[in-house]
């Protein structure tokens, strides 16, 4: 006895039927599909509803919005995961999800750089992963034929798919242990292989918000730097002569591009930041130099020996990306200045070079060392305030430094209307040992609460507070909210929470 | 319940019309099945037919002269269906990609480890081809037969897949379906060519029936996927890979699918419960309780995904004939902590046969499907209870039925 | 010393130095017979009652400290210093190898115990690390040989002077015994101890033999210190981790052989054991490690907090430098204080305790008169980060002043 489908006894026959069907209008799948599966696609259609906008409010909170204000019991409003209102009674929609931050003060989203690939995939970077010192010709973006170099989306374009972006996106676990414990430290960015990921949970869209933006140059060897400024001299002059062929109305031959460089056309253009990896006094004079010769702002990691040339770099409108804490003793035969110094972000600050803090270790360190890694990156800050940096420069060396750095500064690093909703709610000073983050809100959603985890919900903990979920209704009907009964609601959870700090 | 007399006389519909039916008749009068489509039946009357169910019932009387098998104390469900298995077959990784590869190229008939599993109440078997990314077509055996044609209930049951939160898998499964569009097009053109030689042509003139042209082999099992003429069977690692998947299904809203998954100790896929239970997904999986990710607290994931709202099906929580031994067992454990019972009767029957496309044959009591039984001296969950015998397609093949 | 060569600085800061001049000239006057009067926004002297004095004094004479307390008018002929600041009593570290300057010569890995050797021929005086830990707020290190073998030998107590002597530096040769009982003596060093019963049986056998020769008044020369340690007259730490390793550690310290010891490291799951560790009255240096991710429950267990909260006598943090840096030793406070802990009690952990269970806190650990004058000022919580310390005085010299020195850390 056989019992066969009848659809198995002529698979190719019956499957070219269903090609001939499905290109027909009103095409409706028959073969197999029993009951269950046709409800299947009926809930699947039901998800797809429209919904109404997303609204999330942290009430009552003191706002410091990285930019140098601070909002004592202000409200920050989200719509979409975009920041739609800072302040006080504003009009707030009646479905909106609300957290009760009285007492709790409020911070930007910390952006850490150099994180390993262990945060957003889960695990340890797999093979592959390597940092890339120096000048790596692969990340050119190939010069194609009758492509208008100003038309910057094409550019991007080309650019836009590099390795690290398309494998941190297709890798990006927003359920792994590493993720929640970065996001519980404050860091809400990370910069991965280049690219800027935003640290979403529960879901994978829309996490690489940048990437490609810096290109790594090498400038440590006479080789190397005779190439890169010949790769540079080229670029410019080429960019000249194209500029003057734009300008004159586009007489004669176009410039030829034969030879340019295209990530150093990318750098003058301003579309990518050139990158450094140098300590070295000598190397950091230099790349200073060609900075100011060619016209562009370097970005320079590491940095040790940045304090000896504060000045020249502060010229050159670099940006550093240091690690306040990092050792390294003066060379011995150097007569001038040298070796690292705890005053490097303080120096090279006052010397008006962008000071990026950037963890001791990229990684996260479960093995019982503390306070040196990926998520105490608050402590390393702290470091840099050590060596005489402001407090608030200190926090932007967190926060809006590093995202300039990643070209990701329009979306994040500080609290400002239109800009992502990345805020932690924090039980005290972000820079300060003891400080916990209570929530942690990326993309306007909460994706951290530490105590709904398991990790730190034993320390220290709050006294219960209400975070209200969005009302299933889409009613976004406008009413007078009862905005101040909510405010006294707060203001009393405010002095609770006061008296708690203070104990 | 239907109120119906068990006779040779209703049973006419069945019979060719031409030949007088001789049926090979027998009725099984039990103290309790198991049916799992209609749930249970105390003092059940089954009525079996040439291998077949013919109905079932609670004490049906029977027509004289029909044999009845009494056992007033047993308990009958549906064989087991294990549909996910490399039992029998070479135990080595494949590591080729390709839809077209089909496992029941490789049974060889001989093998005795489904004889063996037979015995533990295993009577059907759905084989997986090795192989990685898109790994090809599985097949569902019955664990009896000296031929290939024999052992082999049906064919191109589903197309195994892996998926992971990894760009090359994601990429595999894109391109294939990418190959699919590309084939959409050229019958696209042929029929754009063959509308204009139709067009052409006088009203006289004979019509040509359009003939779409022939696939790529590797081609076709995509395309059915996209027509539902056959499901996918996606393995998946944590709940991150869940995500990925709908991120590469996200044009492909017609595909039907199941997840499987091995349970083990940290799995995250609570996470996705809720989501998978929404889509009442199929999650095929061991019977297993794992620890909490960074805990030992335990948690009873095809419970809370019963819950949720998904399906659940279980495979033996090793690929082994041991495995498919304590399978029951294991089961049990999960009932005893919380799963409900139904559920994990059905998650070895019914719902592993329609993960195997054969749950119109198999996996459950109900009349029109194969007459895979296994009695048992009492409840099955309860650990003295003895498998006393398991029938195959009417054919007891194991034990004896004691009167 | 090069690295200390911020030139830069110095300059920069030199009118801070002609402002504050008589203090750096008094800084001189305290190690002699004169009297160097210091007044403090705030003295947390450490002591048994906790006192905090807010204002608070302090004089020094012959570097010793001669009155602490709420202030008073300064003696005769004396200048007043008044400062800013809390001044703290000067930290302990009772683990740390920057004996060179760095990872080399701390071990001979040939016998698996060595009883007769010292540390102190590697010691360099005021290396770079030393200066850097003063630089922090560390005044006292125990400078140890490395835990490669069961007894590793003999540590020295030395204060982190920025420009001094050997002699002028030591506290304390030999300041204890380094013992190392589970994990990294089992890596090799010495044919038997590669097990925890080879290792139980080299370090027993050992003690045995020492407290026989006493016994017997003989004196074996390379168990001379050994039977000191049995006799408590010199204290031994121990370097174990793990339950397993911690609760051996505790019954053969503790109870077979009672001694003035002090266990060290205690990590991983260690502080699982923490009650019985306190049971005993052992008191535990614990550190680099001061978290636990072994618990299961889900819970980052900040063991610090666990062996505190079990109530393990003196509990004190160390760095086992270079593994943090000898000048991070005051993060160790400020992670363990994260955990749940009282922050002015992680101050003690990091001076008084360690001082007293190491059997030096009639020397050093805390801001009493008699003792050493080590003070350490620093503009804020000592344990922040982002404080700065601002004048260290060891044996009542100054040391370092950012000031005049240029910030070294």
């Amino acid at each position: 006895m056989k019992i066969l489908p009848t659809f198995l006894l002529a698979p190719a026959a019956l499957a070219l039927g269903g090609i001939c069907s499905a290109l027909t209008p009103g095409f409706a799948p028959t073969g197999f599909l029993d009951d269950d599966e046709e409800d299947e696609a009926a809930v699947a259609e039901e998800v797809e509803e429209e919904e109404g906008p997303h609204w999330l409010l942290l009430e009552g909170g003191d706002i410091f919005t990285g930019t140098g204000a601070v909002l004592r019991g202000a409200d920050l409003l989200s719509k979409d995961g975009i920041i739609e209102e800072i302040g006080y009674d504003f009009w707030v929609p009646e479905d909106a999800e609300r957290i009760d931050c009285s007492g709790l003060r409020l911070y930007p989203g910390m952006v850490a750089l150099s994180a390993t690939s262990r945060v957003t995939q889960g695990s340890f970077a797999p093979a592959g992963e390597v940092e890339q010192p120096g000048y790596d010709p692969s990340l050119d973006v190939p010069a194609e034929d009758g492509v208008d170099i100003w038309d910057f989306d094409a550019i991007d374009a080309a650019a836009a798919m590099t390795e690290a972006e398309s494998r941190i996106a297709e890798a990006y676990d927003p359920f792994s242990t590493y993720l929640i414990l970065t996001l519980a430290a404050g860091i809400t960015t990370v910069e991965q292989s280049n690219a800027a990921v935003k640290l979403r949970r529960y879901e994978i869209k829309d996490v690489v918000m940048r990437e490609g933006f810096l290109i790594s140059l090498s400038y440590s060897t006479a080789d190397s730097r005779r190439r890169t400024r010949a790769d540079f001299a080229l670029a410019s002059t080429y960019l000249r002569d194209f500029r003057a062929w734009e300008e004159g109305g586009k007489d004669g031959d176009e410039p030829s591009k034969k030879g340019v460089n295209s990530s150093v056309l990318k750098i003058l253009m301003g579309d990518g930041r050139a990158k450094f990896n140098a300590d070295d006094r000598d190397e950091l004079l230099a790349i200073a130099r060609l900075a100011q010769e060619f016209g562009f702002r370097p970005v320079i990691e590491g940095c040790r020996e940045g304090w000896v040339v504060a000045d020249e770099l502060g010229r050159a409108g670099a940006t550093a990306i240091v690690s306040p804490r990092d050792r390294r003793w003066k060379d011995e035969l150097q007569v001038a200045d040298g070796g690292s110094s705890i005053e490097n972000a303080a120096i090279l600050h006052a010397a008006g070079v962008q000071v990026a803090v950037e963890p001791l270790s990229g990684s996260i360190d479960l093995g019982g060392i503390a306070g040196r890694d990926l998520l105490h990156l608050n402590i390393d800050a702290g470091f840099a305030i050590r060596g005489g940096l402001s407090e608030q420069a200190g926090l932007e060396a967190v926060t809006i430094v590093p995202a300039r750095v990643m070209g990701v500064d329009h979306r994040v690093g500080s609290l400002e209307v239109g800009k992502d909703a990345d805020v932690l709610v924090t039980d005290g000073d972000l820079l300060h040992y003891e400080t916990f983050v209570q929530y942690a809100v990326v993309g306007g959603k909460l994706a951290y609460e530490k105590s709904e985890e398991l990790f730190y919900a034993h320390i220290r903990p709050l006294p219960e507070r209400e975070v209200v979920e969005a009302s299933q209704e889409g009613d976004v009907e406008v009413e007078d909210a009862d905005d101040e009964g909510d405010d006294e609601d707060g203001d009393d959870d405010g002095d609770e929470d006061e008296d708690e700090d203070e104990d | 319940m239907i109120l119906s007399t068990v006779t040779i006389g209703s049973l006419a519909w069945l019979a060719p019309p031409a030949a007088e039916p001789v049926p090979d008749l027998l009725a099984l009068r039990v103290g309790r099945a198991e049916t799992i489509s209609q749930g249970t039946i105390e003092n059940a009357v089954i009525l079996i037919d040439g291998g077949q169910i013919v109905i079932v019932g609670e004490d049906l009387p029977i027509e004289r002269g029909i044999p009845i098998i009494d056992l007033p104390d047993a308990v009958v469900m549906p064989g087991f269906v294990n549909c996910r298995s490399r039992l029998g077959l070479d135990s080595r990784a494949g590591t080729v990609s390709d839809p077209e590869v089909r496992v029941s190229d490789e049974i060889y008939p001989r093998t005795s480890d489904w004889t063996d599993v037979l015995e533990y109440g295993v009577t059907t078997i759905g084989l997986y081809p090795p192989g990685r990314g898109i790994a090809g077509l599985a097949a569902a055996i019955r664990p009896k037969g000296d031929s290939v044609d024999e052992l082999l209930l049906a064919d191109d049951c589903y197309l195994t897949m892996y998926i992971g939160a990894d760009r090359s898998a994601k990429k595999l499964v894109r391109d294939a379906f990418e190959e699919v569009d590309k084939y959409m097009e050229k019958v696209e053109k042929a029929r754009e060519k063959w509308q204009k030689d139709q067009d052409k042509k006088k009203k006289d003139d004979e019509k040509e029936a359009f003939e779409p042209p022939v696939p790529e082999p590797e081609v076709l099992p995509m395309l059915k996927l996209r027509t539902q003429e056959l499901r996918a069977q996606f393995s998946i690692s944590k709940a991150a890979d869940y995500l990925h998947l709908l991120d590469v299904l996200e044009s492909e809203a017609d595909v039907l699918y199941d997840i499987q998954i091995d349970l083990r100790d940290d799995l995250d896929l609570f996470y996705i419960s809720d989501q998978l239970g929404e889509a009442h997904t199929r999650v095929i999986c061991d019977p297993e309780i794992i620890d909490h990710p960074g805990t030992r607290r335990a948690r009873n994931l095809p419970a809370e995904l019963h819950a949720a709202g998904a399906k659940v099906a279980f495979i033996p929580r090793s690929d082994s004939v041991t495995g498919n031994r304590d399978w029951l067992e294991d089961v049990a454990h999960m009932v005893a902590y919380g799963l409900d019972r139904q559920v994990a009767l059905r998650a070895m029957t019914l719902e592993p046969a329609e993960a195997l496309n054969v749950g119109a044959l198999v996996g459950s009591i109900e009349a029109g499907k194969a007459a895979n039984l296994l009695i048992f001296d009492g409840d099955p969950f309860e650990a003295q209870t003895e498998l006393t015998a398991v029938m195959l397609e009417g054919e007891i093949v194991h034990g004896e039925l004691d009167q | 010393m090069s690295f200390l060569g911020c030139t830069h600085l110095a300059v920069a800061a030199f009118t801070g130095l002609v402002a504050l001049a008589p203090a750096a000239r008094a800084g001189q006057q305290g190690a002699d017979g004169e009297v160097l009067a210091l007044r403090f926004d705030r003295v947390v002297t450490c002591d048994a009652k906790d006192t905090v004095y807010d204002p608070g004094m302090i004089l020094v004479q012959g570097g010793k400290l001669t009155y602490v307390g709420p202030p008073i008018d300064a003696p005769e002929g004396t200048e007043l210093v008044e400062l800013e600041g809390w001044a703290i009593p000067g930290m302990v570290d009772l683990h740390s190898h920057v004996v060179t300057d760095g990872w080399g010569g701390i071990n001979d890995m040939v016998l698996p115990a060595n009883p007769d050797l010292s540390s102190a021929p590697t010691i360099k005086p005021s290396n770079q690390q030393l200066r850097l830990a003063c630089a922090s707020g560390v005044t006292t290190q125990f400078l140890i040989p490395g835990s490669g073998t069961s007894i590793g030998g003999f540590g020295v107590l030395f204060k982190s002077k920025t420009q001094a002597t050997y002699a002028e530096c030591v506290l304390a040769d030999p300041g204890g015994m380094k013992v190392a009982q589970a994990y990294n003596p089992e890596r090799g060093g010495g044919d038997v101890g590669r097990t925890r019963a080879g290792l139980y049986w080299i370090l027993s056998r050992v003690n045995r033999e020492a407290i026989a020769s006493r016994e017997h008044g003989l004196d074996v020369f390379h168990l001379r210190n050994l039977a000191k340690v049995h006799a408590k007259e010199l204290p031994v730490l121990i370097h174990t981790a793990g339950s397993d390793g911690v609760t051996a550690t505790v019954r053969m310290w503790r109870d077979e052989f009672p001694t003035m010891s002090v266990l060290s490291h205690g990590s991983f799951d260690g502080w699982t054991t923490a009650p019985y560790v306190a049971r005993m009255g052992m008191p535990v240096n614990h550190g680099p490690r001061t978290f636990d991710t072994y618990a299961r429950d889900g819970r980052i267990v900040g063991s610090s907090r666990e062996y505190v909260e079990a109530g393990v006598p003196l509990f004190s943090l160390n760095t086992d430098a270079p593994v943090i840096p000898a000048h991070e030793l005051f993060l160790q406070g400020s992670m363990s204080a994260r955990q749940g802990l009282d922050s002015r009690l992680m101050l003690r952990a990091l001076t008084i305790h360690p001082a007293e269970s190491f059997g030096i806190g009639d020397r050093v650990g805390s801001l009493e008169v008699g003792k050493d004058a080590d003070i350490v000022v620093f503009d804020g919580d000592p344990i922040d980060p982002r404080s700065h310390v601002e004048h260290v005085w060891i044996d009542g010299e100054l040391q370092y002043r950012p000031s005049v020195h240029g910030q070294w850390f």
